[in-house]
């Protein structure tokens, strides 16, 4: 890799490229230590504590609080029922956000016009979305059933909320509609920076767009992709403000996500050490799920450049 | 042969089109149903069969909005606090980006990790400790002080994204660059910028979006009435056991919606002008 | 040189953020008390600005700065304001929560404050509300909420069933009779187009616990210092009469399982159930703003078990103890409380104010879109059992609403429903009186 010198000499790192500055990094890092880290780490402490809202004080219990969550059944039917969600929901996302962006990228009538309209859900404040959602599952009065009645799909209306086979993937849907917008942009963004020369070129050469998609757009596309989903994998995970307006966990805790049972024991019980170590509990999980993701990013992307 | 290609190629667009309406009903149509709300006088809303049309058409919810409520200037407010966070967060991240993807050693994936697992530890738990340094530090009760924690909130992922982008611009360019003689600086002004801008919009518009759509925080922090945002006083439109006072409730979602879709429709131009404009530099 | 461009970025960062503390805003006034309201509805907001804006003219040395929250946020607001004790001066809530908020030593007690004619005036079974086993006072109740019967005038008379004469009223017996000859079936396709009833049965744990107090049933036992949940017979009483009206009858419909008062009401309004059983009175307000001109409605008085008592929680307003200015802060509440203002911020709400004078005020005597009946029905009020057990909120959405969304769907039996409720229960309410 190494080239003639440049006119000026200049540092150089071991591959021979121009050094960059590490301070570079000190804008970010300092509000995330003094703003993010800092809490973060009291938060953390509390989870070792006996700490309950309103104690005198909080004493150092070691592991005890994850001793109990050993033996809390809700704790792991809400660690099922989160994965179910989690891993549904980004999948669901990724996929329908890729196939989205790749249309408002064909170059279809209405381009503008559509590219704004399917940004909707991302706009609509966050207020209403729960509360909106309700209306449209509710059993006599909601779109839902008129139209699945109508279209002769079903025989009675379903109180889909109330369900417990529906409520799951009515929620899981709810959480697809609201984080679709987010990814199509950002996927969007991706197919936008990939110069159509390639595209074209491999169109020259005779590939079908299928091939045109699996061997020139998705290998691009990956580090967007994976990006995309380490989050969406974290966020999803995290998330429980929507489904608590939906269903507030139920119909008996069939769609208590883990998230939810936490914010119930600070906000609701007061227990906010258990709740601080049910958090950290959580993001042991989604650290190490994020691990993986990123560190076959890394791999991914080195072969790619080696390629 | 020529013809059945055509045809083929025509068909395919036909179904394309159709499938992107079908995702713009799915995702698009609570506009309908809020404009049609907004405008019905409360008699009207919640029936069992609702109409799409208002029977009585009234601008009494807009009035009840902006006067009762406020809407008009939280959303001044919340405009004001989502610009900043987002300007704040692409100059803080940008550098930080680059280096995280131009300089892969252990430390920065370590790094990446740690940023990106912060996000994971529940908001709400973390929200009392930092309400205390934010006291310390006189921000709470302040504009500024929400606009930092949008900020901090914002950048592990305007990071990780930007820092996807980044990879994604050929290496070979900067190089080729510095060959001539650019330093830092004008590599990143001249040739990265113009290629990371859709990224950048991208990554802007999420932390627009982010800060114009919060709620927790901005009704912890901020107390004094004139400074409240506007997710905080839509909120105020929602009543005990799933009562709220739809028609208020649906204009002052209106009126939030229709700055964020403009601000949407712009950065959309932007977006492909963006690209436009690195490719002829290409 | 190229390190000084680059360093431009951070020097612009910087000025960025300075730019963004320069937005910081500045208070210092002499006394400014924060009260944060949950009214709502129009005519409350309408009230309680009024009420505010009347104290701040008459107190020009104590001005009062009115911050309304929503029902939805309370709680997360409030536990996040006692922690960093950042908190209101007065704040309006609930005495359930009050009272648990106040065992953890958050709230002022009261007690010594209260001026002795509001001490008199109001019901004593608000005062027990909010009072502990010490005797110390965490709110001044000013709203309760009795759970009445509204029903479909026309429907009614289309089934020719008469109404429950004044001193005569019904039994639970007689709703599950009356609901049975109001529900139509007409295509019998097994499906009513018109039910007898409809009851609101999302989180339902709260009424049912109210409700059942009129059977003798009080979910709890005590025992010296300490309480063990209990489900038997007067418990299961009322959850029977609904679970035969739901599936034995069909006179009930399985919808409302889910949904809220207010979700119910275009049903209700569309003719489709014939009575509301068990909703707050204040949901007599979306009736009257969304029903149809020709839609002729009215109020029952509560139904009869062993005795027509329903259990009741009361709203309060609150002082924290962390307020700089717990003195104004009462004054304030003295004042907003008075006989006519309580009366104003009741009527704004739709509920019924604690101040029995104040009841002697329009509208809580006049027969007007149900008043009398629901200030009436407001005297069978008590103080239930529940309250004074603490965990009972944990209870509440652990155990017992998580069984009765169960029960109702038809997926637990009565009697499991009953061992469950106790094991699990106890559970829970053991942590708490160790």
């Amino acid at each position: 890799m190494n080239r003639a010198g440049p006119a000026r000499p200049r540092a150089r790192s071991g591959d021979g490229r121009a050094a960059v500055p590490w301070w570079l990094f000190l804008p970010s890092v300092v509000p995330i230590l003094l703003f993010s880290v800092v809490p973060l780490l009291q938060g953390i402490y509390l989870g070792f504590t006996d700490y309950t809202l309103g104690a005198e004080r909080a004493r150092f219990v070691g592991l005890d609080n994850f001793a109990r969550m050993l033996g809390d059944t809700a704790f792991w039917s809400s660690f099922r029922i989160g994965f179910i969600w989690t891993f549904s929901v980004t999948l669901g996302v990724l996929v329908l956000g890729m196939t989205l962006a790749m249309l408002l990228n064909a170059k279809l009538p209405f381009q503008g016009l559509a590219r704004v309209l399917v940004l909707i859900p991302w706009a609509i404040p966050p207020v209403i979305k729960g509360l909106m959602w309700r209306m449209v599952y509710h059993p006599s009065a909601g779109f839902l059933n008129q139209w699945l009645l109508a279209a002769g799909l079903i025989e009675f209306p379903v109180n889909v909320l109330s369900d417990f086979t529906w409520a799951l993937p009515a929620v899981i849907a709810v959480g697809i509609w609201t984080g679709l917008p987010q990814a199509t942009v950002v996927f969007l963004a991706g197919l936008q920076s990939i110069p159509d020369e390639l595209k074209e070129a491999a169109m020259l050469d005779g590939a079908g767009s299928w091939h045109v998609f699996r061997h020139v757009t998705l290998p691009l596309m990956t580090p967007v992709i994976v990006a995309t989903a380490a989050l969406e994998l974290m966020w999803n995970f995290n998330a429980f403000g929507l489904v608590y307006v939906l269903t507030e966990g139920g119909p008996a805790g069939s769609t208590k996500l883990p998230m939810l049972l936490a914010y119930e024991e600070a906000f609701s019980f007061g227990n906010i050490a258990y709740a601080s170590a049910l958090g950290l509990a959580l993001v042991v999980v989604v650290g190490v799920l994020v691990y993986f993701v990123v560190r076959n990013q890394y791999a991914g992307a080195g072969a790619g450049r080696a390629g | 042969m020529r013809l059945g290609h055509r045809l083929r190629h025509r068909l395919a667009r036909f179904g394309m089109s159709l499938l992107l309406l079908a995702f713009i009903a799915f995702l698009a149509f609570p506009i309908v149903w809020l404009t049609s709300t907004a405008f019905k006088p409360a008699g009207e809303i919640g029936l069992q069969n609702p109409a799409l049309l208002p029977r009585q058409p009234t601008l009494d919810n807009f009035r009840v909005a902006v006067e009762e409520n406020g809407v008009l200037r939280s959303a001044y407010n919340t405009l004001k606090i989502s610009v900043l966070s987002a300007v704040l967060t692409l100059l803080v991240a940008l550098p930080a980006a680059y280096l995280l993807a131009r300089r892969r050693s252990r430390m920065n994936q370590a790094v990446t990790v740690w940023i990106l697992v912060s996000q994971t530890f529940p908001l709400i738990l973390i929200i009392v400790p930092l309400f205390l340094i934010l006291g310390r530090l006189g921000l709470v009760n302040t504009h500024a002080g929400l606009v930092l924690v949008y900020v901090v909130w914002s950048l592990p992922f305007v990071l990780w994204m930007l820092q996807g982008y980044v990879r994604g611009i050929p290496v070979q360019l900067e190089e080729a660059a510095a060959v001539d003689g650019a330093s830092p600086l004008d590599i990143l002004v001249r040739i990265i910028l113009p290629l990371l801008l859709p990224g950048l919009i991208a990554t802007g518009l999420y932390t627009f979006v982010n800060a114009w759509n919060e709620f927790f925080f901005a009704l912890v922090m901020l107390k004094s009435p004139d400074l409240v945002t506007l997710q905080v006083s839509l909120a105020r439109f929602r009543g005990i056991e799933g009562l709220a006072r739809w028609g208020p409730l649906a204009a002052g979602s209106l009126i939030a919606i229709i700055p964020t879709l403009l601000v949407f429709a712009v950065m959309q131009r932007r977006l492909v002008s963006g690209v436009l404009a690195g490719g002829v530099k290409e | 040189m190229n390190r000084r461009r680059l360093g431009f970025w951070a020097v612009l960062s910087a000025g960025l953020l300075a730019a963004g503390l320069g937005l910081a805003q500045t208070n210092a006034q002499p006394v400014k008390l924060r009260f944060v309201s949950l009214a709502w509805q129009t005519d409350a907001i309408k009230a309680v600005k009024e009420v505010v804006a009347e104290w701040n003219s008459r107190n020009p040395r104590v001005q009062v700065e009115y911050q309304q929250v929503d029902w939805g946020s309370i709680q997360d607001y409030l536990t996040t304001s006692f922690q960093a004790k950042n908190v209101p001066d007065v704040f309006h809530y609930e005495s359930n929560p009050v009272m648990d908020f106040g065992n953890r030593g958050f709230l002022l007690d009261l007690a010594p404050l209260i001026p002795a004619e509001m001490k008199q005036d109001i019901l004593p079974g608000a005062w027990k509300t909010v009072t502990d086993a010490k005797g110390a006072v965490y709110g001044i109740p000013f709203l309760v909420e009795p759970l009445v019967v509204l029903y479909n005038r026309k429907l009614f008379a289309e089934a020719k069933v008469p109404l429950p004469r004044a001193d005569d009223v019904w039994t639970w017996e007689d709703l599950r009779r009356v609901a049975k000859a109001l529900t139509k079936d007409t295509n019998n396709d097994g499906r009513p187009e018109v039910y007898g009833c409809a009851i609101p049965l999302r989180n339902a744990g709260n009424r049912i616990l109210n409700l059942s107090v009129g059977f003798g049933g009080d979910y709890f036992a005590r025992s010296g210092n300490s309480y063990s949940v209990k489900v038997g017979n007067e418990e299961k009483q009322l959850l029977s009469t609904i679970l035969a009206m739901l599936y034995e009858d069909k006179s009930c419909t399985t919808e409302a399982l889910t949904l809220g008062s207010a979700e119910v009401i275009p049903g209700f309004l569309a003719g489709k159930y014939a009575m509301m059983p068990g909703v707050g009175a204040f949901v007599r307000q979306q009736i009257v703003e969304k029903a149809p001109k020709d839609f002729q409605w009215g109020v029952l008085p509560p139904l009869k078990a062993k005795t027509q008592e329903q259990g009741s929680v009361s709203q309060t307003l609150s002082i924290p103890k962390d307020s700089r200015y717990p003195r104004e802060a009462m004054q304030f509440i003295a004042f907003a409380l008075n006989r006519a203002n309580m009366a104003k911020l009741a009527a704004g709400d739709w509920l019924i104010p604690t101040r029995a004078s104040s009841t002697k005020l329009p509208p809580f005597n006049t027969s007007a879109n149900g008043w009398r009946t629901s200030v009436e029905a407001a005297k069978y009020l008590t103080f239930p059992l529940w309250q004074q057990v603490n965990g009972v909120s944990e209870f509440r959405s652990r155990v017992l609403n998580p069984k009765l969304q169960l029960l109702f769907a038809n997926r637990l039996s009565l009697d499991d429903f009953a061992k469950q409720v106790e094991a699990e229960g106890n559970e829970i309410i053991k942590k708490f009186y160790p």
